[in-house]
């Protein structure tokens, strides 16, 4: 039995692809089995840029976040097109507070293969959905996992991401799996992908 | 990496505080941070950070400074240099005192991933070299007698050499020096290494239980004698029997103890089968058996047979130097035994545990050590966590002249002698005459 408890949000910031957000909510419902809403967008985040980096900050835009009422969600994924950063970092494909409530899934870096030329799109909405589906392990306490076949291994570059499961370890998965039934949030009958 | 990596970040900005703390979480490992160099040494007094993030340019004290004193006062603490572009320099000067590596702000994700990896491996083989460290010293030195003074190196020398024969050993100590290890390092050392030790305090057992426990009996020959049981000195058959408080036996016993040593042959309570036994013989006593043969408490000839080898033990308070050794020693025992974080005493507190007499010797002072770790909320111990300690004797307030030293030591050997003036004198090494003037000219009198 599929529990229907507070669906995870996944809402776009400014203009995003339909089909991307499409893809990581199915993979959160199937590799999670979680219940996912599309929201409606919200506005583009130009108050998080930054002048000096031409870079968009991912901590200024999870503060916002904290503003906005999403009624029936507990846990939200924020979607941007936009190249993201946090103080110490060049770049970051996507950000979490860990244990928190809202996360970010940037799609700016995810278009070229390590060479530089241009990915296939069924690439750059798989790369999506496994940088959408780690941060959102950590919104759940998942910590970076050592286990390099395992989605919660840390992905430095996009060679390191397209090397890096889409799937949980066993560790991680049990672990995920005990959060979610504490939580309600899954059926005790039911599994992860794994 | 390693899960169990404790990590301070330093930083005088607040945002690339946050943001390392958020990424390090995201590991799972213990996670601080301090906004300036003081507020860094605080913390480091309180816990052992194992990985600290530096930034150069903080106001007050800098990165450089910072990386200076942790390296003095914490060596083994692993460094990792934030930095601006601007300041590549100073990195490279911060490499030199002994940071570990250095990050450009802002960095690549999988730089800090690569710093992390080799900081982990450093930190693992930081433990290993400590580890087998330790293996060493356990293989070379021996078990728990710490000491780098001569008098002790001296003793570390003997034990080896002594191990070699088979000749009684008569250790002397005041109680607490440490009288038992050195036994057993002499039997570890020796060709009875795989045969038993058997430690007995003389002192502790009346004479004939001791007697009971030496020999032991048949059965039905006292009250409670339900069985027949082997006494000590079969049971140790081949090994060493350490009779610690020797100089409490009675008369009986040591003629009983001659007689086994001799013969090599015992004769259990109740029975007149003798049977053969084999044992090496080490035997201590904190008192003067010199004034017991005088005295006619202890037998000459026993004395001689239980002393071939001497080794004399010096009390903590004559070898002082060792003292920063045993803390060091007794804060790694105790800071395993009770999982408490406590690995550093400070310069005054050491100077104060140096300056006490300790007249319990090397137990003392590990029990001081281990009630102050126990009761340690930091740490650091410092002077407060000994304040427990008997307070030293206050120092003289003047020097004695030496007619009042001359008084007081005719007085203590007068004592000595029970007033005895000629044996007083032949101690004294002076004639009876000049004694006997001196006792008149310095108005001494014997003590009630």
């Amino acid at each position: 039995m599929r529990s229907q408890k507070k669906p995870v949000g996944v809402v776009p910031l400014g203009e995003v692809p339909e089909i991307a957000l499409k893809v990581i909510a199915a993979h959160i419902s199937g590799y999670y089995k979680l219940s996912v809403q599309i929201l409606p967008p919200l506005g583009h985040p130009d108050y998080a840029f930054d002048e000096r980096r031409f870079q968009y900050d991912a901590g200024i835009i999870l503060k916002a976040f904290e503003s906005v009422q999403f009624k029936g969600h507990d846990k939200v994924i924020g979607v941007l097109n936009l190249d993201l950063f946090v103080p110490i970092f060049t770049y970051v494909f996507g950000e979490a507070k860990q244990g928190g409530k809202f996360a970010l899934v940037s799609l700016f870096r995810l278009d070229k293969n390590p060479d530089g030329h241009p990915s296939p799109s069924s690439l750059i909405f798989e790369r999506a959905a496994k940088v959408a589906l780690h941060e959102l392990g950590h919104l759940f306490n998942l910590f970076h996992c050592r286990e390099k076949n395992c989605l919660m291994h840390f992905s430095g570059g996009i060679q390191d991401l397209d090397e890096t499961p889409i799937y949980l370890c066993r560790y991680c998965s049990t672990y995920l799996k005990d959060r979610l039934l504490r939580l309600n949030l899954l059926g005790s009958e039911e599994g992860l992908c794994q | 990496m390693d899960d169990k990596m404790s990590i301070m970040v330093v930083d005088d900005e607040e945002i690339v505080r946050e943001s390392l703390f958020h990424w390090f979480k995201k590991y799972g490992y213990v996670v601080e941070t301090a906004s300036s160099g003081f507020e860094a040494l605080d913390k480091l007094e309180k816990y052992p950070f194992q990985l600290l993030f530096v930034d150069i340019k903080m106001p007050g004290m800098d990165g450089i400074e910072l990386l200076e004193k942790v390296k003095t006062e914490y060596p083994d603490t692993i460094v990792i240099i934030i930095t601006a572009y601007g300041s590549i320099e100073s990195a490279v000067k911060a490499m030199r005192i002994g940071a570990s590596d250095y990050l450009l702000k802002p960095f690549k994700p999988n730089q800090l991933a690569l710093v992390m990896e080799r900081a982990s491996h450093q930190k693992k083989l930081l433990f290993e070299h400590d580890y087998m460290k330790g293996r060493l010293e356990k293989i070379t030195r021996f078990d728990n007698i710490i000491g780098q003074s001569p008098a002790m190196e001296h003793i570390f020398d003997l034990i080896p050499e002594v191990a070699q024969s088979d000749s009684s050993i008569l250790l002397l100590g005041e109680t607490g020096t440490g009288k038992e290890l050195v036994a057993k390092a002499i039997h570890a050392k020796s060709r009875r290494a795989h045969l038993p030790f058997i430690a007995i305090n003389c002192g502790a057992l009346p004479d004939t239980l001791l007697e009971s426990e030496l020999f032991g009996h048949q059965k039905g020959v006292f009250t409670g004698a339900t069985h027949a049981r082997k006494g000590f000195l079969e049971v140790v058959s081949g090994g060493t029997l350490f009779l610690d408080e020797i100089g409490e036996i009675s008369p009986k016993m040591q003629i009983d103890l001659l007689r086994v040593l001799e013969e090599k042959k015992i004769t259990s309570i109740g029975s007149r089968e003798p049977v053969d036994v084999d044992f090496r013989l080490i035997s201590a006593t904190s008192q003067d058996l010199g004034k017991g043969i005088t005295d006619g408490s202890f037998r000459e000839d026993f004395f001689y047979r239980i002393n071939v080898i001497m080794i004399d033990i010096p009390p903590l308070k004559k070898r002082k130097e060792d003292i920063p050794l045993l803390i060091r020693h007794f804060l790694e025992k105790y800071g395993h035994e009770t999982t408490k974080q406590v690995d550093r005493v400070t310069r005054d507190a050491t100077e104060l545990l140096k300056r006490y007499d300790w007249p319990g010797n090397v137990r003392e002072l590990e029990n001081a050590v281990e009630r102050a770790v126990v009761l340690s909320q930091s740490r650091t111990l410092g002077i407060k966590d000994f304040a427990f300690l008997r307070s030293s004797p206050a120092p003289l307030s003047r020097p004695l002249s030496l007619q009042e030293v001359e008084k007081q030591h005719i007085q203590q050997i007068l004592e000595e002698y029970n007033w005895n003036v000629t044996q007083a004198s032949k101690a004294l090494e002076i004639n009876r005459v000049t004694l006997h003037k001196k006792i008149k000219r310095l108005n001494l009198e014997r003590r009630s």
